[in-house]
């Protein structure tokens, strides 16, 4: 008995502060899990309404509060098809603008931040403070040069002089499709040229050496050893670029002028026309916003492992 | 195969608080087929040295030359050098065959079957055919280390530079590989350089040893001449496991006083010696004779402090009784002697196996005497 209770005021445990502990933890359990779900339900609850909202007929959003299920009869997939109808056109015109522009920034940025850390020169440090600078450039303050630069640079009319509007596919908003991924890449070279950077300070020094010493020049040493060590860095930099230029609003509005995917609108635009107007219809403004968020939701299910990969350097 | 020259070499570097000498004026011939290895402390330069051989440091004073021929100002890739690298720097991206297969695609023209022969050859005779295809990844330290000798050898180039390559492997790998990397190097006869901080891997594997301490060169010869002819006290102090015991003396006459005991050398020794007074007295721990009592006259009464077993044998580490210095003096006896803690006994140094060195600059003033002629028999 006396060994009992030795045993216990070295441990600090008996039976009763043990039953405590248990307790404590399972009440400190419930609490956690009954807020969990709370604020689970918080967030989702808009989501929720969406979808709801969605498959509801007109008189069904108007009569019913956002959050009630679609009343029985007053189910439709109506919004889908009328939302899809709008959005398809420009959902083309920004998938040719996002995915070309995204992989130039990448590469670009790769190569500028190879240049900028691996590569021993003169001037380096002024180069790479003015790319960190540009990070910090607010969209906004660039609008104005950013079209009186393409007022100056007739890209339209160069496309004309190459005689690129007598291919079969060519179309009259390519010249503006051109546009915004050349103005989407330049902006997002600054960014990428960061985080490729921070990547390539990790890479050992003894491999870029042992590549020199093993014949290879500044190029060689570049797409032998870092462009494939790059990878998981490319997956990170393709998901961030994708989502920066897919959600992008405002350099659209002012380089395209107008909302009309034939003139070369993105997806973000034409959702915007879907939800102007006088009338609302919320059930298709709904079903087009969930339209124009699954790309971007696909591409972190199918890169979210190598994104996951390429942080945890 | 090849031979390299260092015709006054210096390499400084610019820090915020100024000019640091990483290699001072050094001068140094390293002759073809030759396994050299330079070593020293932390920061002595023995890395810099290798690096501009290597072009990975510019020179900046002075020249390096490879036959003759001045290798300064060109890149690594125009030199015809293999190094290996303390991390390996293996292409983790790539198999071990396109790991090894890298440098000659690079820097020769060879056909594809030829690299892909001359890869084969090298995996077999390192033993490592079995992992070609494998990635850096998947091997253990050993096998790492072995692709990393591959990828130099495979170059055949004029010189081996290796940058500590064993320090990191446990110990019993490090022992079979310095055996292996011998065997190669005798097997190709390539001209070797190789840098390390342990003086066993110095003293066992090469051909010449090159002693840096501060960027300077403190000595260059074959391990028994640093061993039993150090130029000066460093040289002395560093090669050698357990170090050498130093006790600083003043010399009148015959007599070397030290604050503990006072040693008297013969005639013949004190005629060699200059006119300096303030000397260093040196003797290696296996040179220490331990006796039951002070008998003669130069034998010292001391404890046992400290006993070091090893198995084979003992580190005993001695105080004078008198204690006026803090050091004690380290002695080497067999492990079948006995010897208890704490007890008195007394110490001995047999003049022939003396070292004396200048006081101030740490010079060389006396050798032992007694090598020449123990060696002799050895070494027929």
């Amino acid at each position: 008995m006396q060994l009992l209770a030795l045993v216990q005021s070295i441990t600090g445990e008996s039976d009763e502060s043990l039953a405590d502990r248990f307790e404590g933890v399972s009440r400190k359990h419930i609490i956690a899990t009954v807020l969990t779900t709370l604020t689970g339900l918080f967030y989702l609850s808009p989501l929720w309404g969406g979808i709801s909202t969605a498959f509801k007929t007109k008189s069904a959003f108007i009569n019913t509060v956002p959050l009630a299920p679609p009343p029985a009869g007053e189910i439709t997939i109506q919004p889908w098809v009328v939302a899809w109808q709008t959005l398809e056109p420009a959902l083309w015109n920004s998938l040719i603008i996002t995915i070309p522009a995204m992989i130039f920034s990448a590469v670009l940025g790769s190569i500028a931040a190879y240049g900028l850390t691996m590569v021993d020169w003169r001037g380096q440090v002024a180069l790479m403070s003015a790319f960190i600078a540009a990070i910090f450039l607010p969209k906004q303050g660039i609008l104005l040069p950013l079209s009186r630069f393409w007022n100056t640079v007739n890209i339209q009319g160069i496309l004309e002089s190459l005689g690129y509007f007598t291919l079969p596919f060519a179309h009259e908003s390519h010249a503006t499709l051109l546009t915004l991924i050349i103005t989407h890449s330049a902006y997002g070279i600054s960014i990428c040229t960061l985080l490729f950077r921070g990547y390539y300070l990790t890479i050992d020094d003894e491999l870029i050496e042992a590549a020199r010493i093993d014949g290879a020049d500044m190029y060689a040493t570049y797409w032998h050893i870092i462009l494939p060590l790059s990878y998981p860095m490319f997956m990170v930099v393709f998901i961030f670029q994708f989502t920066q230029i897919y959600n992008e609003f405002l350099y659209a509005l002012i380089l395209v002028g107008g909302s009309d995917p034939s003139n070369g609108a993105p997806i973000t635009l034409a959702l915007a026309e879907l939800n102007s107007g006088f009338s609302q219809n919320w059930n298709n403004q709904m079903a087009g916003a969930f339209i124009t968020a699954i790309p971007t939701i696909i591409v972190y299910v199918l890169f979210g492992e190598q994104f996951a990969e390429g942080v945890k350097y | 195969m090849a031979n390299l020259t260092f015709d006054n070499v210096t390499k400084t570097f610019q820090d915020e608080s100024g000019e640091i000498v990483a290699v001072e004026e050094l001068d140094m011939e390293i002759r073809d087929g030759e396994f050299l290895v330079i070593v020293g402390p932390s920061g002595c330069g023995k890395t810099t040295s290798l690096r501009m051989i290597a072009g990975l440091e510019t020179i900046t004073e002075g020249d390096i030359r490879l036959d003759g021929t001045s290798i300064r100002g060109t890149g690594p890739q125009d030199r015809d050098i293999a190094m290996v690298f303390q991390s390996y720097a293996l292409y983790p991206h790539m198999t071990v065959r396109e790991n090894m297969s890298f440098g000659l695609k690079q820097s020769t023209d060879f056909s594809d079957e030829k690299i892909h022969d001359t890869v084969t050859e090298i995996g077999e005779m390192l033993g490592i055919p079995e992992l070609l295809d494998r990635k850096p990844a998947e091997l253990s330290g050993g096998q790492q280390q072995r692709v990393a000798l591959g990828r130099a050898i495979v170059r055949d180039p004029k010189v081996f530079l290796m940058d500590e390559p064993l320090s990191n492997l446990d110990a019993k790998l490090r022992a079979e590989m310095r055996t292996e990397l011998q065997r190669l190097q005798e097997e190709l006869g390539t001209t070797t350089i190789y840098v390390t901080h342990d003086q066993t891997e110095a003293m066992t594997m090469s051909d010449r040893i090159a002693i840096l301490n501060d960027g300077e060169l403190q000595q260059i010869g074959t391990p028994l001449e640093c061993y039993y002819e150090p130029n000066n006290q460093f040289v002395a102090g560093f090669i050698g496991e357990p170090s050498m015991n130093f006790i600083r003396c003043t010399r009148d006459g015959n007599v070397l006083s030290t604050p503990d005991f006072d040693y008297e050398l013969s005639q013949s020794t004190a005629d060699t010696l200059g006119s300096q007074t303030e000397l260093t007295l040196g003797i290696r721990p296996e040179d220490v004779e331990v006796v039951r009592n002070p008998a003669e006259p130069n034998d010292v009464a001391v404890e046992v402090d400290v006993i070091e077993p090893f198995g084979k044998e003992n580190n005993l580490h001695l105080a004078p009784k008198t204690r006026n210095a803090d050091d004690t003096v380290v002695a080497t006896i067999g492990a079948r002697t006995k010897v208890e803690p704490d007890s008195t006994i007394g110490m001995r140094f047999p003049e022939e196996h003396l070292y004396l060195f200048d006081g101030e600059d740490g010079t060389a003033v006396r050798h032992p005497t007694a090598e020449q002629e123990e060696l002799a028999p050895v070494l027929k």
